[in-house]
């Protein structure tokens, strides 16, 4: 590496990522905590289907806090992963391979992104 | 193509055709259940007793723990470089998924039809 004579620079605070780089290291990190949500997606599963009140019993986890900020996290990570994976599919097929077709389609997917998060935090707390 | 550039393909493939399939499901089950259906415990029951919705979402599993398995493999090759560890941390992954794996399989059969 260093012998190639490329200049190693890696300060992640001084490192200007464009739009691209920030959606497709947010992909990994969300595939990460969607990972860590599978055994808590399967106790929830479990527990829908054991009985009314159990089902009933999820529903409380929109009242408290903490529970709610992880529901968050959770539907956020879903969202952010779903949206910038459907764009990597779309580059698979090569589309948006050029620089400015690569932001802009970057772009919309932060804003369908946000516009999807305002609907459901809308549909579920409002 | 060479063996080694064919070894890569499985892989990557597995995780795009996984991806694909979760899109689907994702696409059907929000729309029956905004525009179809209301969500209460007794319609989610009757709706999992239903096999071939039983069989989709096990389906939504089966792929979700390949697409993971996948995508945690290639972290874990990213950042963790002492092989030891790297097989260690391999191991657990692989193991949880396939209890979770069971576990689902358990879920769903349970579902009274």
């Amino acid at each position: 590496m260093a012998s190639s004579g490329r200049p190693i620079y890696l300060n992640l605070f001084k490192i200007k990522l464009p739009v691209t780089g920030i959606i497709s290291i947010f992909h990994r990190v969300t595939g990460v905590l969607l990972f860590l949500f599978i055994p808590i997606s399967l106790y929830y599963l479990q527990l829908s289907l054991q009985g009314e009140r159990q089902f009933e019993q999820i529903t409380y986890l929109m009242v408290e806090p903490l529970s709610r900020f992880i529901i968050l996290l959770f539907i956020w990570s879903f969202i952010h992963h779903l949206f910038t994976g459907i764009r990597f599919l779309l580059i698979d097929i090569d589309l948006f391979l050029e620089k400015k077709s690569a932001r802009s389609s970057a772009w919309v997917v932060v804003v369908i992104e946000l516009i999807t998060m305002a609907i459901i935090i809308k549909g579920l707390f409002l | 193509m060479t063996m080694v550039a064919l070894e890569g393909l499985r892989p990557w493939l597995l995780q795009r055709l996984t991806a694909l399939y979760m899109v689907g499901y994702t696409l059907y089950s929000v729309i029956y259940w905004t525009v179809v259906n209301t969500l209460s415990y007794s319609n989610w029951q009757r709706w999992l007793a239903d096999e071939i919705n039983m069989v989709l979402l096990g389906l939504f599993y089966l792929s979700l723990l390949i697409h993971a398995w996948v995508g945690i493999r290639d972290v874990l090759l990213d950042y963790i470089k002492p092989l030891l560890l790297r097989l260690i941390l391999l191991f657990l992954v692989a193991g949880s998924l396939m209890g979770a794996a069971i576990w689902m399989m358990k879920i769903l059969l349970s579902v009274n039809t």
